[in-house]
């Protein structure tokens, strides 16, 4: 495959998009910015995988195919593994990141000595708000890569220890 | 007496930078103060490790350095004797333009200096017996690049309240010998 971007090109495009998504089109309602952010991550993630299964056998079975994903797609988009993979069995994963690229540099503000405790909670918000918005994207990828392989899934995140996130992916009996 | 004792000779002379090794303020930073400032003259960032001597408020004392900045760009440019072609000395010059000085050097302290393409001014002020820290102002341009300019929170053209750059950049000053 002849030609490559630089990775900081590509950071830029989605943090562009995400600002754009939430602040220019859909302001009034971040729930419907969210969504359409999730189609994209959708629609790249289809196309993403049908690329890089080109000369792959199928996929005996679910465990398999998030196996795949977590080891070679994820290593294609982020030049590294899944540092986690948790199951129940029963149609849930769990994927860990623990320094998932696209989220690292968001940081907050400087905490000053005289900052009031509802300042302090603004700026935290601002921050969880950020990279939430941040994943919907990750998570459109996984679930397009998921249903280009026969598995139709529902995907969502989970930020509680920042920079590791992680992708709960409930598979659709 | 009166000469040596008395509370107005406080203030005056500036207290010699602290040798390194020495630990100075809490942490045994090796440098005195960093600057940085955008092409229009916002200042982006002033932080402070050891800074004994301070002569105005914050705000003229921003505008003062970024006005010296200025005028030693201009000044170099013209005393430059090595350039044949002079063109319009009252032009304002462009980033690359012109001959670029890096350091300036007293009896007390050095000031190193960088310039980007994009305008951003790095100004960092060291002990007098500090080395060429050119290499030291693009290391930390890249931190610059990578934790601010990345961080989706941050609106370009203000200044800078990162948390991440904080810490990375008090950990790099560290090590500066």
């Amino acid at each position: 495959m002849g030609r490559e971007v630089a990775e900081s090109c590509v950071d830029a495009v989605v943090i562009e998009m995400v600002s754009a998504f939430c602040h220019n089109f859909y302001s009034a309602e971040p729930e419907l910015a969210a969504r359409r952010i999730e189609a994209i991550g959708y629609q790249v993630g289809h196309q993403l995988v049908e690329r890089y299964t080109m000369d792959c056998p199928r996929f005996t079975d679910h465990l398999e195919a998030i196996k795949f994903i977590c080891k070679e797609f994820w290593s294609e988009l982020f030049k590294k593994q899944i540092d986690n993979l948790k199951t129940n069995h029963r149609g849930t994963f769990v994927l860990q990141d623990n320094m998932f690229r696209w989220i690292t540099r968001i940081s907050p503000n400087p905490l000053q000595e005289n900052t009031t405790e509802s300042i302090a909670t603004n700026d935290d918000n601002q921050t969880t708000q950020t990279t939430s918005m941040h994943l919907y994207f990750p998570c459109g990828i996984i679930r397009g890569a998921l249903t280009s392989l026969g598995i139709p899934c529902v995907v969502s995140a989970d930020i509680s220890h920042r920079p590791a996130c992680s992708f709960v992916v409930r598979i659709k009996a | 007496m009166q000469f040596f004792g008395g509370s107005a000779a406080i203030g005056i002379t500036p207290s010699p930078a602290a040798p390194p090794g020495t630990a100075t303020s809490l942490s045994g930073n090796n440098a005195n103060m960093l600057y940085i400032f955008n092409r229009n003259g916002v200042c982006l960032l002033y932080r402070e490790w050891h800074r004994p001597l301070r002569t105005l408020d914050a705000q003229q004392d921003q505008k003062l350095m970024f006005g010296l900045l200025f005028s030693l760009r201009s000044f170099t440019a013209k005393m430059d004797p090595t350039s044949v072609d002079k063109g319009n000395l009252g032009v304002p010059l462009l980033p690359g333009q012109g001959c670029s000085y890096h350091s300036f050097q007293t009896n007390t302290y050095k000031l190193s200096f960088m310039e980007s393409p994009s305008g951003i001014k790095l100004i960092l002020v060291t002990h007098p017996k500090t080395g060429d820290l050119r290499d030291s102002l693009r290391y930390m341009y890249n931190l610059y690049v990578e934790y601010v300019v990345k961080n989706p929170i941050y609106v370009p053209g203000s200044a800078i309240k990162c948390e991440l750059f904080n810490t990375n950049l008090d950990q790099y000053v560290k090590t500066l010998i």
